[in-house]
């Protein structure tokens, strides 16, 4: 097209057009990202929306019955048993997981020989997807011949049943998660060495201890980190489904959401009702109900941070 | 702990569950996060016809007239030009081998139809496929999830084909059959059956003075509780039947219905069902939940020479026919008998009951050449194939004459359970619609029950009152 333009007898194009051909072929370019940015996220979020206003299964076309599945939902106990089970992974399992990487990431920020080794260890549970994790996790996890039982029964410590007993299902998720820090210790450990080192020197001619300088210099610096990490946690806790969904046998176990429904979480009765009951628009009110949940979550995360977030600068 | 009031699914599905966990699980986490939109995109063609025909008020099974507006496309007999044809199957393994063998000997037995099968143990796979237009040819499904997708359009019925073919249903087994029934219209046909009966182990109950199995559950209840070998301190060491029976094979025993066709209600608190539930809970407070807890936590995998019936931890176990065939693989030198489900003296005309479970095969709606899918399923529901099919994988087959065939006479444990198929009190679930659901809540609330969350009635109660408003 444009070699077209440019064999033409010489027209002059005003800036403006200029700018609008720039434009256009800009979006040519970002077309294919543009279209399937439409396609695959705006249409169907928009399609959830109204799904959720209506009686839908599937197969049969959608039926309007207006605000019925939300207030079916509101007086739903399933609602309400998998919307605390996930609270519990978003604001008792997640902080833990974030204190844990960020403790790994000082660790990881030590001059010490072969700290690139370590990195690399610590790194190396990241790369392992979900699925694997968990089936390896089961393995680990097991009361009988379970690694970390035969190491707490030898030290004569009292051995739970871990992923059988509903009391310990999401401790063992906790230490699952654990294992997996290495990643959010790595987004730490670049912050960590993006703090200036003079505000340590300084710390430390006037004799600040090493926990003095951690809470006065490491965590501020940090703390746009800390947020933006914490944000992410809440979001990815909220809709927890793969471990959840592996250790309960899958969709045709008949066991899904553990024993005694102890790793009952919201995406897995989302899941439930969107394709094992085929209640799509039950299914996609709830979907929104958790998406007004998580941007609520949000705002008030990001309101509150104002108080403890440093975003350095003069 | 809910494993073992839920349904007892096949070894298929017991295998089949842990070995495609990542397959499943990468396809089903994918689909949660938007699942909602996902069909919306392609809910248009055709949603109406075969529904339409569902919900028209006829009763009379498979008549030849009741189905004629599903029918109107599939018109001409048997195909002229060729066709490939896609079947997506759930099992996996040896089984999926098996089943392989027999689509070669259907294509070599059919030249116009190639089937290309496709083990694909995700069934909500099917679920997009078939609402994305774009759906396999013929599929395997659970028995019980006939009714949901029958009638909502996702499986195109088989009432016309039947007739026309002379498929004689009466040859199915009742309780295998109806799975794949609703309203009058047949959706399905079931391949492959489960029951469960009473498995003992001979010397543990030799020990303990007794001679013969339990017949009856007082009987059954006297056992379990004189075989558990209970610790001062409320540890369990062995346990004469786990608590948490299944509650659908024990109901069959007491009479109970799940629903009440006449008045369209569900009856989760029937007495009979109530009674099965009572009888688990006696037996459940009898050691305690944090003993049966801790007991089951330290019990070795099921398919492994750990297993608590293969290993002496349980004294007896109600199991399906697939428990010969591990036993005979894990621990072949346990002396067991297999015996009939006890039954209730207040309903001796109930002897021999049991729960039916099946694996069944369907034509997608959409499915491009319906003529030749029903072709591949009638030729595998045929005698033979069944007889093939079934004695390779060690499941129990669904047709009543292929019962005797001496191709059964090599699996371990078949003759107790092909005997007990003929059975008039073997039945299943009702064949309904919001069966996930409702199995679910019953699930739910026998485990609140047992571990004293709520009362029997309540919780019962509380099924009804979830369940009754899906009802159409």
């Amino acid at each position: 097209m444009s070699t077209r333009t440019l064999d033409r007898p010489v027209k002059q194009s005003t800036p403006r057009q200029r700018k609008r051909r720039i434009f256009w072929t800009g979006a040519a370019f970002a077309s294919p990202w543009i279209i399937g940015f439409l396609a695959f996220t705006v249409y169907p979020f928009f399609g959830s929306l109204y799904y959720s206003f209506t009686s839908y299964d599937l197969f049969s076309a959608p039926k309007w019955i207006g605000l019925a599945n939300y207030r079916a939902i509101l007086s739903d106990p399933s609602f309400y048993k998998a919307l605390s089970n996930t609270f519990y992974m978003a604001f008792i399992a997640m902080p833990i997981g974030l204190v844990a990487s960020l403790l790994v990431a000082l660790l990881l920020n030590l001059k010490v020989r072969g700290i690139t080794f370590y990195r690399t260890l610590y790194y190396v549970p990241a790369v392992i997807p979900i699925v694997a994790s968990a089936i390896l996790w089961t393995w680990l996890l097991n009361p009988d011949y379970g690694l970390v039982n035969i190491v707490l029964r030898s030290v004569g410590l009292n051995d739970p049943a871990w992923l059988l007993d509903p009391n310990y299902t999401k401790p063992s998720l906790i230490m699952m998660g654990l294992w997996g820090s290495g990643a959010g210790a790595l987004i730490f450990l670049a912050a960590l060495q993006g703090i200036p080192q003079q505000y340590y020197e300084a710390a430390s001619i006037d004799g600040a201890a090493w926990y003095r300088r951690i809470w006065h210099i490491t965590l501020p610096g940090l703390s746009p980190i800390l947020l933006f990490q914490f944000l992410m946690g809440l979001i990815g806790a909220m809709q927890i489904f793969t471990e959840s969904f592996i250790l309960g046998g899958g969709a045709n176990s008949g066991t899904m959401g553990g024993p005694d429904q102890s790793l009952f979480f919201y995406a897995i009765y989302l899941y439930q009702n969107a394709f094992i009951y085929l209640k799509m628009g039950y299914a996609s009110a709830l979907a929104w109900i958790l998406f007004v949940i998580v941007v609520l979550l949000t705002l008030v995360v990001l309101k509150t941070s104002a108080r403890w977030v440093y975003y350095g600068g003069d | 702990m809910s494993k073992n009031i839920r349904f007892t699914r096949t070894t298929t599905f017991a295998m089949l569950a842990g070995a495609s966990l990542l397959l499943a699980s990468c396809s089903g986490g994918g689909n949660s996060g938007n699942g909602a939109s996902e069909g919306g995109s392609a809910s248009s063609p055709g949603a109406s016809s075969p529904s339409a025909s569902a919900s028209a008020p006829e009763s009379a099974a498979a008549s030849p007239a009741s189905a004629s507006q599903a029918s109107a496309s599939p018109a001409n007999a048997s195909p002229q030009e060729k066709v490939t044809l896609s079947f997506w199957y759930g099992w996996t393994g040896p089984e999926g081998e098996a089943i392989e063998k027999l689509i070669k000997q259907f294509n070599d037995s059919h030249p116009n139809i190639t089937v290309k099968g496709l083990s694909q143990s995700d069934y909500q796979k099917q679920l997009t496929a078939i609402t994305g237009g774009n759906p396999p040819d013929i599929a395997s499904q659970f028995g019980q999830n006939v009714a949901a997708w029958g009638t909502k359009g996702a499986m195109i019925p088989l009432d016309d084909y039947i007739a026309k073919d002379n498929v004689d249903l009466n040859d199915f087994i009742p309780g295998a059959l109806v799975s794949s029934q609703y309203d009058g219209h047949t959706y399905a046909l079931p391949i492959a059956m489960h029951f469960t009966m009473l498995f003992y182990n001979k010397k543990m109950l030799a020990d303990a003075g007794y001679s013969a199995p339990p017949a009856t559950m007082t009987e059954l209840k006297e056992y379990a509780e004189k075989l558990s070998v209970v610790q001062k301190d409320g540890r369990l060491e062995v346990l004469g039947l786990w608590p948490g029976i299944d509650s659908y094979t024990f109901s069959q025993v007491y009479g109970g219905k799940f629903w009440d066709p006449d008045t369209k209600q569900v009856t989760p608190d029937d007495p009979g069902f109530k009674q099965a539930v009572q009888f688990s809970k006696d037996l459940w407070d009898k050691y305690g939940s944090e003993n049966l807890d801790r007991f089951s936590a330290s019990l070795g995998k099921y398919q492994s020479a750990q297993n608590p019936f293969f290993s002496g931890k349980y004294a007896m176990t109600i199991d399906g026919e697939w428990l010969p065939t591990f036993i005979k693989q894990f621990a072949p030198s346990l002396d067991y008998g297999i015996a009939p489900i006890p039954y209730s003296e207040d309903h001796p005309e109930l002897k021999n009951a049991g729960n039916i479970n099946t694996s069944v095969l369907y034509i997608p709606k959409g499915a491009k050449h319906p003529d030749a899918s029903w072709e591949f399923i009638k030729w595998f529901t045929d005698k033979q194939q069944l007889v093939q099919f079934t004695a390779a994988l060690g499941n129990l087959p669904t047709r009543a004459s292929t019962l005797d065939d001496p191709s059964y006479d090599a699996v371990p444990g078949f003759k107790e359970f092909t005997d007990y198929a003929k059975s008039p009190n073997l039945k299943s679930f009702p064949s309904l619609p919001f069966f996930s659901e409702y199995s679910d809540a019953l699930t739910k609330a026998v485990n609140d029950i047992l571990r004293g969350k709520t009362t029997i009635d309540d919780g019962l109660a509380g099924v009804k009152k979830t369940i009754q408003p899906l009802v159409k």
